[in-house]
Formats: structure tokens, C-alpha cells, sequence
């Protein structure tokens, strides 16, 4: 007999909250688009946890595979990551999320104005729509995205030796002057765009 | 410490040599021009020390080789009272200090004190504004955030850390930060301000730079 989903009968529910979250992005990233003429997201994912992972999740965590620990104690059931092309564009985003109707916040940190010790940066929200579902969000430029994606392969990597601390260092290194570089590009535009109002 | 020691008349060279040694450098003594470069070819060295006149290649010439090999270690020329024209000519072939034979072994110490010094001692190892610091060994800027800075920007804002004090304007930071690039111009130095700008603040300090384009600028703590 198959095992029931940990979701339970709110599969449908999850599926919903999620689509109701990303047209909310897409209209927004069309709104931009057509007033700014620029795409202000690279790319945007959006993913269900998987039945295996969930129950994974709270086995970790030590909690029962049910479907309250899965959409009450652990919030990630529905993640969503926008990676955005400038770091104005994430906290454009960001301020449509955190108005959005029938949302209420959760939780917001940002680790880009304070970046995580390790060089981590990334804007996360947590929302809980229609005060049920809940939905994890994190936003962050592609630089940003290519150094969490690049970090989070070699940190698997680390028991294969070499110098630890050295690493960590060179990492962070890596993190802080891809953050340099997102500000650069950020001035570049805004003077590009500062020039083409003046002229228009 | 490396020292080259170049010096032609025997008993002169072994006499310095055995001194800085005693002194706690580490010399390689040559005898002529030639073997001078050598040396030079072969090893690096923190100071080179050059008498003028010397066999098979002068002082000078062992001096415009080396500089047009793009060595820039600081070098010490030895020359003679009559050699005013030496003298010149070797501080303008890229000399960093003479001395004029005979002199005392203490002051040949105390020049070699302060070539050697220059690199080291002169620069802080990091600058200080306000709640901010720029390290010049990784070109870190660094408050409660941290971001690597390129050459350029490093450079103005170590120059506006040098001159908090008061304003500077935009030709003097193209004469001071761009002087090897004629391309630079004052949408340059506006760019980099507005970079500088930028990451001052992704780093969440409170100081900003003051300051309109093609104007004067001044770092300012909020």
C-alpha cells in the first residue's frame, strides 16, 4: 500500500500558495519591465519539498512525520528563490513580497546589508499565506547566487584535506569582492540610466 | 635583508661588507659591472649599493640596465666629491640617494636604514575613518560588512583617508590616483566616487564621501 503523503489532503493547498506567490512575482517583474525596460529577475525557482526530504527534515529535526510538523513546525514546505540581475532589483522585489495581500511576514533577515560571517549574502523572508502556509523565500543577485552555489559544492568537499582556515578565508574573500563587483555594476547602471533621463 | 654591495676597490668593499654584515644584512659583494648585474639577474635584493666609477660597466650603466629591466630596488650610489654631474645624472637615471666618498660607515648605515624603510615602515598596514578601515594588504574595506576594492578604488580612498582633513578636488585626485593613465578624466574620478559611495555603504558604514561631480570631495562621518 502506498504511504500517505506527509502533506496530507493539503498537497492542492501548497500548490496554490505557491502559484498565488509567484504570479505575484511575475506581475511584478512584467510591471518593471515594461516602466524600466530592464528584467529586474534572472531567474526564479520554485519547488515543493520533496516527500523523501520532508520527512528527512523532521526525522533531523526530531519531530513526527506529520503533516502538522511538515506545514506547521518546519517552514520551508514551499521554497521559492528569485535571483535578481541588480541588488536594487532584490530589494525592489523584497518590497512587493512583504506587501503582498493575504500574506503576513514571518520572519525577514537580511544577510546582505549584514552579510553572514562565512561571506554569506541573501535576502530571506518567511510568509505565512492565508494564515496557514507557510513559504520560504530568498532573494539575491546572480553574483550572489554563483558564490552560494559555488560554496555550497565545496563544502562538501572539505574532508578531502587542505588548509581549513586558509579556505574559509579565501571563500569569504571570493563573497566580498563578488559584493564589491554588484555594486560596481549597480553604479554603472544607475549612471547609465541617471545620463538617459538627463538627455531625454 | 639583501644587500648587492658593488664596489671595485677591494679593501673598501670587504671593509663595508664585513660591517653590514655585523650589522645583521645578508651581502653579496661584486667587483665590477658585470658581475654586479649578474647578481642582479639571479637574486633580489632589498638595497643595492653602486660605486660609479667601476670596470667593465659603470655604476651608471649597471643602473640604466636595471631600471629599464623594470627592477625597482632602491639603490645607493657611491660616488666622488668632484662627481657633481655623477650625481646628477645618476639621481635622474633613477638613483634613490648618493654618498660622496670618503664618508663614515655610520652614515652609509643610516642611508641604507632608510632605503630599506620606505617600503615597510612608511605605510600603516591599515587606515582608519570614522567606523570604517581600509586594509592595504588585501584591499579590504571593512566595517560591520566587508568588500575587496580594485587598485583605483583603493587607491582614492586611501587618498581621501589621507586628506579627511579637508577637501580635494577632482584634478588633484587625477594627478594623484590616475597619474599614469592620460585617459582618466573627471567622469573617472565621478565613477569611482559613486563606486566608493556604494560600497561604504553595502559594507553598512555610516561615513559617506561629500561631494559633487567634476567638484571637490571629503570623506565625512554621519
Amino acid at each position: 500500500m502506498e504511504q500517505e503523503s506527509i502533506y496530507g489532503e493539503y498537497r492542492e493547498t501548497l500548490n496554490n500558495a505557491m502559484e498565488y506567490i509567484m504570479n505575484a512575482i511575475n506581475a511584478t517583474r512584467e510591471d518593471i519591465k515594461e516602466t524600466k525596460g530592464l528584467d529586474p529577475i534572472e531567474h526564479c525557482l520554485a519547488r515543493i519539498k520533496s516527500e523523501e526530504s520532508m520527512r528527512e527534515k523532521c526525522r533531523r529535526k526530531g519531530l513526527p512525520e506529520t503533516t502538522e510538523s511538515a506545514l506547521e513546525k518546519i517552514h520551508d514546505a514551499i521554497g521559492i528563490r528569485v535571483v535578481c540581475t541588480f541588488v536594487s532589483d532584490v530589494y525592489a522585489i523584497k518590497d512587493l513580497l512583504v506587501h503582498l495581500p493575504d500574506c503576513e511576514i514571518v520572519k525577514e533577515k537580511d544577510y546582505i546589508r549584514h552579510a553572514k560571517p562565512n561571506g554569506y549574502r541573501s535576502y530571506h523572508l518567511i510568509l505565512k499565506y492565508k494564515q496557514k502556509i507557510y513559504a520560504e523565500i530568498q532573494l539575491r543577485t546572480i553574483s550572489m547566487d554563483t558564490w552560494a552555489a559555488l560554496e555550497h559544492q565545496l563544502k562538501y568537499k572539505q574532508n578531502i584535506g587542505g588548509n581549513l582556515k586558509l579556505i574559509e578565508e579565501e571563500l569569504k574573500r571570493c563573497a566580498d569582492e563578488l559584493a564589491s563587483t554588484d555594486i560596481s555594476m549597480q553604479t554603472i547602471r544607475d549612471m547609465i540610466y541617471e545620463e538617459r533621463s538627463e538627455t531625454a | 635583508m639583501k644587500i648587492l654591495l658593488a664596489e671595485d676597490t677591494k679593501d673598501l668593499n670587504r671593509v663595508i661588507s664585513v660591517a653590514l654584515s655585523h650589522d645583521g644584512y645578508e651581502v653579496d659583494q661584486a667587483y665590477d659591472g658585470e658581475e654586479a648585474l649578474d647578481f642582479i639577474r639571479k637574486n633580489g635584493y632589498d638595497t643595492i649599493i653602486l660605486d660609479i666609477m667601476m670596470p667593465k660597466k659603470n655604476g651608471l650603466e649597471v643602473l640604466r640596465e636595471l631600471r629599464s629591466a623594470n627592477i625597482v630596488t632602491p639603490v645607493l650610489m657611491l660616488t666622488a666629491k668632484a662627481e657633481i654631474d655623477d650625481r646628477v645624472e645618476g639621481l635622474d637615471a633613477g638613483a634613490d640617494d648618493y654618498l660622496t666618498k670618503p664618508f663614515a660607515m655610520k652614515e652609509l648605515f643610516a642611508r641604507v636604514r632608510a632605503m630599506t624603510r620606505r617600503k615597510t615602515e612608511y605605510a600603516d598596514k591599515q587606515l582608519q575613518f570614522a567606523d570604517f578601515t581600509l586594509n592595504n594588504e588585501k584591499f579590504e574595506l571593512k566595517s560591520e560588512n566587508s568588500v575587496r576594492l580594485s587598485v583605483k578604488e583603493f587607491e582614492l580612498m586611501q587618498t581621501l583617508i589621507i586628506n579627511s582633513g579637508h577637501e580635494v578636488d577632482t584634478n588633484y585626485l587625477l594627478q594623484h590616483v590616475w597619474s599614469g593613465t592620460p585617459e582618466a578624466g573627471p567622469d573617472t574620478v565621478w565613477l569611482y566616487i559613486s563606486y566608493l559611495k556604494g560600497k561604504l555603504n553595502a559594507i553598512t558604514s555610516k561615513a559617506t564621501i561629500r561631494g559633487e561631480r567634476n567638484g571637490s570631495f571629503r570623506l565625512e562621518a554621519l
